[in-house]
């Protein structure tokens, strides 16, 4: 369970979230949706310490983050796929992984055959150059480097933007089997309503810098008028 | 053909040495954005270290051991107390680490006093081979120099820390979401810098005198290195310490030293111009 409590974050001058409060569950996939600019990647950056919180608590199973430096949250159980997915363009796919690897040496990181078996085409272009890879297959690579750590939580911003649609569904798919075999909680900020409908248990709907609206996935199924209002779709 | 060789031998040390000094800046330079200015006083103290550790008539070796261990160490107490609070703003650093160098330089004049000292060769003797003789110890330095430089390139290149280097070096944040600690990789890349600098003053020691200002004559043959290689792939380090320390230093004999530092700055500026990022590229496109 991630509990963020009266969170204020932002900028230099500006503050995106004022008083933020959310609560999202362990061993489910929460999507979060909202307009560009209402605060969904500063809040993924918050929790990941990129972006040092004003004010406010955020706890991860009890253990506060708020003041923790990043590679220690990341060791604490959170991954992160950041948006534009960030991979070592000139490291090999097989290096990205073992960076993932280094980084949670002394914890019990994911054994890399684990996620070969995930993601075979990781194993395929193990020595490949990941920054020949497509868009698609790179953002597969940063998901899978994120799971290395064993995260109980992985935060994913916008993992579909710029990926083909055929792409997007195999993703979409893969991480909710993911999800279910192995308990990983899931927060995705996504706008492309197809992967919050393929992926996600709960849906929060955001805007300007606070939750205003929460369904789960059948409500939305049922009637999309949420979807109207906060994303204008 | 005969009195090529001492000449080319000479140029060949000299580009080693420096390619050693200027890899320590480039490795503080491109991981962490700080320029260090300091880096020649660094230099600098390792060459006294091993004058220090022939005065108390300890043996060469010993010197060459203690002299990357005493400026690494201070090194350590640099970042700690400086370094950390400014990286990643340029500028901030140059000001920060150039009045540094200025308090390590007297805090030298104070102790040894303004005047050069000189260290002892270790290994007097020379090698015939024809018509030229060269001496031995100036041999032994460039097959160390080759040495160091091939191992720092191994670090950076096939080890895990080399890979969690790079990483910092590319991306910081995304590596620090991996469970990488970049403050410890940013300390220790410094050390390894300041180190190798270190011990490239005491491995120079007996061949040039020792004096408070000899850290000038290779922090600015060391930063024209950088800027006429790159600062993107490492092995920039080496095509412009090639380059200015071969012309540098063979231009001194056959023309004058004025001659050779004058070419030397135009060769850079045009190189600057033509090509700003460097013969080898600047900083990888992530």
């Amino acid at each position: 369970m991630l509990e963020i409590r009266n969170l204020s974050s932002g900028y230099r001058d500006a503050l995106v979230l004022r008083d933020f409060d959310c609560r999202i569950a362990g061993g489910r996939v929460t999507a979060l949706m909202g307009r560009n600019g209402m605060g969904k990647t500063t809040l993924l950056k918050t929790i990941m310490g990129l972006i040092a919180a004003r004010t406010g608590t955020i706890s991860f199973d009890g253990e506060m983050l708020q003041n923790l430096s990043t590679h220690l949250i990341s060791r604490a159980g959170i991954g992160y796929v950041p948006q534009g997915r960030e991979i070592f363009d000139g490291f090999t796919v097989f290096e990205n992984l073992r960076l993932s690897l280094l980084g949670h040496e002394g914890g019990e990181p994911l054994p890399i055959a684990q996620i070969y078996d995930w993601f075979p085409i990781l194993k395929e272009r193990a020595e490949q150059k990941a920054g020949t890879f497509s868009g698609g297959q790179q953002q597969i690579l940063a998901i899978a480097r994120a799971l290395i750590g064993r995260p109980k939580m992985l935060l994913l911003d916008e993992p579909t933007e710029g990926i083909q649609p055929s792409i997007v569904h195999e993703i979409g798919l893969q991480l909710g089997k993911i999800a279910r075999d192995t308990g990983l909680g899931i927060l995705i900020v996504e706008q492309n309503v197809d992967m919050v409908r393929t992926l996600a248990d709960h849906v929060l709907f955001m805007e300007n810098g606070s939750i205003r609206e929460s369904c789960d996935i059948e409500a939305l199924r049922r009637d999309d008028s949420l979807l109207h209002r906060y994303l204008s779709v | 053909m005969s009195e090529l060789f001492p000449i080319i031998l000479d140029a060949s040390s000299y580009i080693l040495i420096l390619v050693l000094v200027a890899l320590g800046l480039m490795i503080v330079f491109g991981m962490m954005g700080v320029i260090n200015m300091a880096h020649g006083e660094l230099f600098m103290i390792g060459a006294y270290v091993m004058v220090m550790a022939q005065g108390l008539g300890l043996p060469f070796l010993a010197g060459i051991i203690l002299a990357p261990l005493v400026v690494g160490f201070l090194g350590l107490l640099i970042e700690t107390a400086l370094i950390r609070h400014i990286y990643h703003r340029p500028l901030d650093t140059i000001l920060a680490t150039w009045g540094l160098s200025i308090a390590l330089k007297q805090l030298i004049v104070l102790i040894f006093g303004p005047e050069s000292h000189s260290v002892a060769l270790p290994i007097d003797g020379s090698v015939t081979l024809g018509a030229f003789t060269y001496p031995i110890y100036r041999l032994i330095l460039m097959a160390v120099s080759a040495a160091l430089i091939g191992g720092t390139f191994w670090l950076f290149v096939k080890t895990d820390f080399g890979l969690k280097a790079r990483a910092v070096i590319a991306r910081p944040d995304t590596a620090a979401t991996l469970g990488i600690d970049t403050r410890r990789m940013y300390r220790w890349s410094f050390v390894i810098g300041t180190a190798l600098a270190g011990l490239a003053g005491a491995l120079v020691a007996p061949i040039i005198s020792v004096d408070p200002q000899m850290g000038l004559g290779y922090l600015v043959p060391g930063f024209l290195s950088i800027l006429v290689g790159g600062a993107g792939p490492l092995a920039g380090v080496l095509v412009g310490g090639a380059v200015v320390g071969g012309v540098s230093n063979l231009l001194a004999v056959w023309i004058s030293p004025v001659a050779a530092l004058i070419t030397v700055y135009i060769i850079a500026i045009l190189i600057i111009r033509l090509k700003p990022e460097g013969l080898l590229g600047g900083r990888r496109a992530k």
